[in-house]
């Protein structure tokens, strides 16, 4: 089990009587000072005075409800890109680890403070309405992008009443996506094959030199042998793949590791990401990590204002990749993240599919 | 040179650069030979200021890259040849810096090489012209001809028909289908 520090933990008022903060209070109130404040948005604003306010930020927990949608699309969606049509719960926000590309960095800069969100059953209804709304339709919705779907769940319980409720529809997909071992609560749970969890992996030297505080790789598959043993899909993000020198060879033998824990019939898909930084977010990083060599690779400046891996290096990447998942014995379905229709016709020398059409097949169990 | 004098003599190219106060801080930070031998080829290339902030953050990120330090870097003989030459300090200043994106770069440096010989071996006419994308940032190779009759332009689309093999394999290799 992991065991993430925090420095203070903040409930406003309107939360105190919840259930979460009931669990959080009970789990953590002899080891970390509560506070109960009347509007808790203050404390969830970055301490500029403090050396690393991202950082700090992390440290402190807030519990509050959510002023405004929990269910969105992802973020990272755009015409630009060939995407694959992923929801988005918006159910926490930043996350206990630390990995030096994480774009939260950036994207929550102002808004650092860990938050998780007392109102969160509200959500159970804004997904009613989109499982109702298109009952011959699929919808995978994940948890994991703007916090790790299970940093804390040892506290906050949330992933079990997610895939209880999951269970009951039919046409919803739960993605629970983490950098953690931290499984226990989900395996005294009948998941019915409506979630699915995925971890995100990375070469052990990518792990070594960026990933802080979460479990090494191969803590992080043995967990995925023991959810898919439980009843549940599993699935894999390489995001990002860095292309320092050494890659194709670190990346391949991660994908025989992969394969070698879960048989590639059972795995619902692998999803490939090169690293990919705004110059915003390149800046924060490298002032936040300057010793990180994976933040000082051979990226350039691309048509999208994102710095990536320069393209003939970055497709080489994800061509090995994809061949070997495409060899592995059974096909598993691979795609790629926020990269061009023309790069998906590049590496899979097809043609990508519409959001939709992504959405359908990354939802379905076959 | 001591610390003291390496010290003032930073900081009074500093202030003659108008270098800004993050990049003196930073160069102030790093070791007593790495400040000295930084303050050298400044001197001796006459970096301007921005030339000698890219010089900077070139020089760092090459540091934590190779796990080196900037003294070391700047005593390969590809670069102590452009700081110790007596040339004129432009040519020379401009050469250095392209020598540390070399270094910073490498295997994009040779993808492009590469991919300019395989041009050059073309043997186009000079009313072609095959426009890598900058930095090999994309993979969309551009092919451009330039025709004053029809004539020219019948001449020209046989040249490309003869030469398709060849120009097929330069978009091959931007798509990453070769040794990198």
């Amino acid at each position: 089990m992991m065991t993430f520090e925090l420095d203070e933990i903040f409930v406003e008022e309107t939360s105190r009587a919840s259930v979460l903060a009931h669990r959080v209070i009970e789990a953590l109130s002899t080891r970390v000072p509560i506070r109960f404040v009347a509007d808790a948005r203050a404390a969830t604003l970055a301490d500029r005075d403090a050396a690393d306010p991202f950082g700090k930020g992390k440290r402190r927990m807030v519990i509050m409800r959510r002023r405004g949608a929990f269910l969105m699309g992802c973020p990272a969606a755009s015409a630009r890109y060939a995407c694959c049509g992923y929801l988005v719960l918006a159910l926490a926000s930043n996350c206990p680890m630390d990995c030096s590309y994480c774009f939260l960095q950036d994207y929550l800069a102002d808004n650092p403070a860990f938050q998780v969100y007392s109102n969160y059953t509200d959500v159970f209804a804004e997904l009613e309405r989109l499982a109702g709304g298109s009952r011959e339709r699929q919808f995978r919705v994940g948890t994991g992008e703007f916090a790790d779907s299970l940093a804390f769940d040892s506290v906050t319980g949330l992933a079990r009443e997610f895939v209880e409720f999951f269970a009951a529809h039919r046409n919803l997909t739960l993605e629970l996506k983490t950098k953690t071992d931290e499984i226990d609560g989900l395996l005294a749970v009948e998941p019915r094959g409506s979630a699915m969890v995925s971890w995100t992996v990375s070469p052990e030297r990518v792990y070594r030199s960026s990933e802080r505080r979460t479990a090494p790789p191969s803590a992080r598959l043995r967990a995925a042998r023991r959810v898919l043993e439980a009843g549940y899909r599993v699935a894999f993000h390489l995001d990002p793949i860095i292309a320092y020198p050494g890659a194709e060879d670190d990346y391949l033998r991660l994908a025989e590791e992969i394969l070698d824990t879960v048989a590639p019939e059972k795995i619902s898909f692998v999803s490939m990401g090169s690293l990919r930084m705004t110059p915003a977010l390149r800046t924060t990083a490298r002032r936040r990590f300057p010793n990180d060599p994976m933040l000082l690779g051979e990226e350039i400046l691309c048509p999208d204002g994102r710095y990536r891996a320069f393209m003939p290096l970055r497709l080489r990447l994800y061509r090995k990749i994809a061949e070997r998942f495409s060899k592995a014995g059974a096909p598993v379905r691979t795609y790629l993240c926020m990269e061009p229709a023309s790069v998906h016709r590049q590496v899979f020398a097809a043609p990508a599919l519409a959001p939709a059409d992504a959405r359908e097949r990354l939802c379905c169990t076959g | 040179m001591t610390t003291l004098e390496a010290e003032q003599a930073i900081r009074a190219l500093a202030s003659a650069r108008q270098l800004q106060d993050p990049y003196l801080k930073r160069w102030l930070a790093r070791e007593q030979a790495e400040r000295v031998a930084i303050l050298e080829a400044a001197r001796k290339l006459r970096l301007r200021t921005g030339q000698l902030a890219v010089a900077l953050d070139l020089l760092e990120e090459i540091a934590v890259r190779e796990g080196a330090g900037i003294d070391s870097i700047l005593s390969r003989e590809s670069l102590q040849r452009l700081i110790q030459s007596e040339g004129p300090a432009p040519a020379r200043a401009s050469a250095f810096l392209a020598e540390l994106r070399a270094i910073r770069f490498p295997r994009l440096g040779a993808t492009i090489r590469r991919l300019d010989k395989e041009i050059s071996a073309l043997a186009l006419p000079s009313a072609v012209n095959v426009v890598l994308p900058k930095d090999l940032n994309s993979d969309e190779l551009v092919i451009r001809i330039s025709v004053r009759s029809a004539d020219e332009l019948d001449w020209l689309m046989n040249v490309l028909a003869e030469k398709r093999e060849g120009l097929a394999r330069l978009v091959r290799m931007l798509g990453g289908d070769d040794d990198l």
